[in-house]
This record gives C-alpha cells, sequence and structure tokens, in this order.
C-alpha cells in the first residue's frame, strides 16, 4: 500500500503525478476498478474512495469500500447453490443478485457419468468465470488449464460470516491487508478460514467456540475499523475466552 | 413470489449445534434482547426502533372524519404495515408475503383489540366529526424479530404522539393549531408489549428475540404479548412443534420481566425527548431574547 493516500471524488482528473512510476518490467500502466481512460491522456475516476498504486505492477485503482458485489472475472467467491438446472447449478453470490450458473462439469474429476451431487442450499467455493453486461456470470471449482481443483469445491463443515466488500478484499491480499488478529489467534488455536470477495468469510475449526470466536473477531476488525493496537488486544480477549 | 433466501445447510447445522452447546450465534444469552435503541423524531409520533440490524419506523397521523355509523361515539385508529423491498429481497411491494399478514395480525391483536388507545378519546362530535388516527409501520432493515420491534415502535410512537386541540360550539368544531394550543397527548390505556419465543429441540430449549438465521432454523415460535402489570393481551403460536403446557407458564415469566424492562427504557427515551422539547415554559417561548 502507498503511505500517502489520496481521497478522489468521481469526476476527478488523476494527475500525473500521481500515476505509479514503474520500477518492475511492465512498462504499461494497469488501470483497475473506479479509473478510466479518456483518449488521448487523460485519466479520470468514477468513484469515489482511496487512490492506490502499485510500483511493482505499474497499477493504479480505486480503493473502495462499496456494498453491492459486482462479480468480477478471476474473484473468489462463496457461493450458494440454489437449484439444479440441466446441466449447471443455479447459484447466488448475494441473495440481492440474478443466479450465477454452475456448470456441473466444472468440478474436479467430474465426467458426464460421475456428476457430483450438492443439495439446494450447499456452499461452494468459486472462482468466477466470465460475467458478461447482459449474461449472468459463470463460475467454476476447477483450474481449467491443469483440471485441478486448486483449493476449490464444496464447503463442507464451519460457519459462514458475513464482513463488508473491502474487508473480504484486505483479507485476499497477500499482506493481509494489515489483518493481524488471525495470526495471533491462529499462534495459539488452530483454524481454517476461506475468502470470497462476495462478502462471505467461511471459518472452519476444531469446536463451535473456536469457529465463533475467530468469525466475530473479523467482524469486530471489520465493523470498528481496528487498527493494529485494537487488533492485538481483541486476539487477547479472544484467547483468554478460548 | 420472491421467496425469503435460506440460510445454507452448513450454517443451519452449525447453529443447531451450537445450540446443543448453549451457545447463541452472537454470543447473547438464551433470554436476552439484541442491543434495543429508540430515536423520536422531530415531529411528535415519530418512532425510529433498531433492534440489533432490524429497523423499524412508525409514524402516526390524525386526521378528522365522519365516524362510521355503527360506532357513533367511536374514533378510528388503524395500523397500517408496510414492508420496503430495501429490507430484505423478499419484499414486494404490493405483495404480502406471509411474515407481513402475520405481522399486521399480531400488531392488531396487540394493540388494536386489547384497547391499549381509547378511542373513546378521539370523538369529537358524536355521530359527526371523531379524529381518525393513523399507524405506518415501516420496516426499513429486516434482520428477525419484527413482531417485537413493531410492537415496541408503535407503543412508542403512540404515547409521544400529541393530537391537535379541538373546541366544539354546538355542531361546530374548531381544530386549534399548535400554535394556538399545545397538542395533547393520547389517553393509553395500557402498554402491550410482544415477546416472541422461538423453540428448538422439540421444545426443549426457548430462545428470546431470535435473529433472522435463527428464525430460519426454529422449530416454531410463541408470541406472548402482556404490558407491564402482566396482564395477558394474546399468546400466539401459529403451528410448529407441540409445546409442554408447563413451559408455556415459565415462558410468561420470562415476557414479564422482559416486557417490565423495555417498558421502563421506553419510559426514560419519552422523559429524555420531554426534557429536550421542553423550552422553559410559555414565557420563555414568547421571550423576544434570543442566544446571541
Amino acid at each position: 500500500m502507498a503511505a500517502l493516500v489520496t481521497v478522489v471524488l468521481p469526476g476527478d482528473e488523476i494527475p500525473r503525478s500521481s500515476l505509479p512510476t514503474p520500477t518492475g518490467k511492465k512498462k504499461t500502466l494497469t488501470l483497475g476498478p473506479g479509473l478510466r481512460h479518456i483518449p488521448p491522456d487523460t485519466i479520470t475516476t468514477t468513484i469515489a474512495g482511496a487512490l492506490t498504486t502499485d510500483n511493482k505492477k505499474n497499477a493504479i485503482w480505486v480503493d473502495t469500500n462499496s456494498g453491492r458485489y459486482i462479480p468480477a472475472v478471476g474473484d473468489l467467491v462463496i457461493a450458494t447453490i440454489q437449484n439444479s438446472v440441466f446441466e449447471s447449478f443455479n447459484c447466488l453470490l448475494t441473495p440481492n443478485t440474478p443466479f450465477a450458473s454452475l456448470p456441473q462439469l466444472a468440478f474436479e474429476g467430474a465426467t458426464r457419468k460421475t456428476r457430483p451431487v450438492l443439495a439446494p442450499h450447499s456452499l461452494v467455493y468459486a472462482r468466477v468465470v466470465s460475467n458478461g453486461q447482459h449474461t449472468s456470470p459463470e463460475i467454476t471449482c476447477v483450474d481449467p488449464s491443469t483440471g485441478k481443483s486448486e483449493g476449490l469445491g464444496p464447503l463442507k463443515s464451519g460457519m459462514i460470516f458475513n464482513v463488508s466488500l473491502g474487508m473480504a478484499r484486505r483479507l485476499l491480499l497477500k499482506s493481509k491487508g494489515e489483518v493481524i488478529v488471525l495470526e495471533l489467534i491462529g499462534a495459539k488455536v488452530g483454524f481454517e478460514i476461506t475468502v470470497g470477495r462476495n462478502g462471505i468469510v467461511h471459518v472452519d475449526g476444531a469446536n463451535v467456540k473456536t469457529i465463533l470466536a475467530v468469525g466475530r473477531a473479523i467482524q469486530e476488525v471489520d465493523e470498528q475499523a481496528l487498527g493494529e493496537k485494537g487488533q492485538k488486544k481483541l486476539a487477547e480477549r479472544v484467547l483468554k475466552s478460548l | 413470489m420472491p421467496r425469503e433466501v435460506e440460510i445454507s445447510i452448513i450454517e443451519r447445522e452449525f447453529i443447531q449445534n451450537a445450540l446443543q452447546e448453549g451457545i447463541r450465534r452472537d454470543g447473547r444469552e438464551f433470554d436476552a434482547f439484541r442491543p434495543l435503541e429508540l430515536n423520536f423524531g422531530d415531529e411528535y409520533g415519530v418512532a425510529d426502533v433498531q433492534l440489533g440490524k432490524t429497523r423499524v419506523i412508525v409514524r402516526i397521523s390524525v386526521d378528522v372524519v365522519a365516524p362510521p355509523p355503527e360506532r357513533k361515539f367511536d374514533g378510528v385508529f388503524q395500523i397500517v404495515t408496510e414492508f420496503s423491498p430495501m429490507a430484505s429481497p423478499a419484499f414486494e411491494v404490493g405483495r404480502p408475503t406471509d411474515a407481513e399478514v402475520i405481522l399486521s395480525r399480531v400488531l392488531e391483536k396487540a394493540i388494536r383489540r386489547s384497547n391499549a388507545l381509547d378511542t373513546e378519546s378521539l370523538c369529537i362530535i358524536a355521530g359527526l366529526k371523531c379524529f381518525a388516527l393513523r399507524a405506518d409501520v415501516h420496516i426499513v432493515d429486516h434482520d428477525g424479530g419484527l413482531i417485537d420491534a413493531s410492537c415496541i415502535a408503535v407503543m412508542a410512537a403512540l404515547q409521544h404522539f400529541r393530537r391537535p386541540d379541538v373546541i366544539v360550539e354546538g355542531e361546530k368544531a374548531t381544530v386549534l393549531s399548535t400554535r394556538e394550543r399545545d397538542p395533547i397527548p393520547l389517553s393509553i390505556l395500557h402498554q402491550p408489549l410482544s415477546v416472541t419465543f422461538s423453540y428448538y429441540e422439540e421444545g426443549n430449549l426457548f430462545l428470546v428475540d431470535a435473529d433472522l438465521a435463527e428464525e430460519q432454523v426454529r422449530q416454531g415460535e410463541i408470541i406472548i404479548t402482556m404490558n407491564r402489570h402482566g396482564e395477558i393481551c394474546q399468546v400466539n403460536k401459529y403451528g410448529g412443534a407441540p409445546v409442554e403446557p408447563l413451559d408455556l407458564l415459565n415462558l410468561n415469566n420470562v415476557a414479564l420481566q422482559k416486557v417490565k424492562d423495555i417498558s421502563k427504557f421506553i419510559q426514560q427515551k419519552l422523559d429524555e425527548d420531554a426534557k429536550k422539547r421542553d423550552a422553559g415554559g410559555l414565557m420563555a417561548e414568547l421571550s423576544a431574547e434570543n442566544a446571541r
């Protein structure tokens, strides 16, 4: 993350000075969500948020905590199976949006003879493959190039917790987006989390108490916007209660 | 018809397992309400209740109409519920869901038919003119416990509301504006409040104020409406697994305690609001001095 945060509003022009200075091999500038290129060389914003740059990847985007999840290709999501139609499952990414389709063959080792049987309202961890403007999004539980699941597939036990979209994105970042509470708790008790970009976190652990403690800790960090100090205090409190 | 989005299988199993171990999803006690908040609007008769994430706004309005011929000495009082599609994807305008029908029936029984409001006091001239009071219940956010929250909101709004004063001369009635004469509070006979109990494990486990996920897992619910003197207005049980009679008596005791607490809370909020509105009497209001 950039040390200095600039807040932008929709329609702002991005000055040349705030563009990233490429340090990696990539020379072309990548525009992320919330930015728009108007030829020849104007870049304007379409949403409000914090302007973020990544010098290594030569990328620039607007970081915002939006309320509605819009599927983007490559996103990891936790989807709820609603029903099975013809050769695919209808899934919900959020309760308020139309179904996403998950082909029955998009599972590891699935063939026409051995299809996965998933009951309605079961959960799957999946990746968004396509999302056209006028078509429903398609998701998959298998990496198309290797045919392996790569960790995707049905979620069996545990519990899910709703978090904000910004929090889900932070958890998925390599640096964990400054969420240290999980590491602090994880040093003492074992648990497993799965994060969907659609604002759902799945937690699995040894017992009910652990799962609830971890899930609620994540929600608390999200709702109260806890910093490093607050998270340390929270982790201590959680560990004491376990 | 849009249906309530059901929770997933693993959530259902987890909530049941946790309840068996005596743990609720949000760490509450079995007989605890979620944090309750109550705010009043700038106008009289607007109450905004937040019960956890559930939010209900009630607005009371008044009009002068001719009373129905069969009830000449009564005013008119009606409660109208409206579920905003903003609250839940399952709600749609013009198509009441089961929850909406049950809510309006329960409110009707709890508040209107238990005579919480003295409708005779709304009569202006017998057979000719009366006040028509209308309580609009807006569900703005839905996370379970709608009945309890709505009941609190309606009762708080009724107690907060002030109707304009009237002068009757023969057959002529003049409604005075709030500037001419201070508006009058409604005459409320008692304050019924509802407590919903959700039960699990064939009626062996009772929860107070279940949230939306817990509501979806429950085997049935019992709605008890009573006032703080322990007078029961209704006991409702819409199907579900059978319950021991003795449990029902225990629930009444729990409900009474909850109703007492909530009544006290509403009264405290009303007092705070009254203090805020009190400008220091008529003389202070008429004074030309201002705080410059």
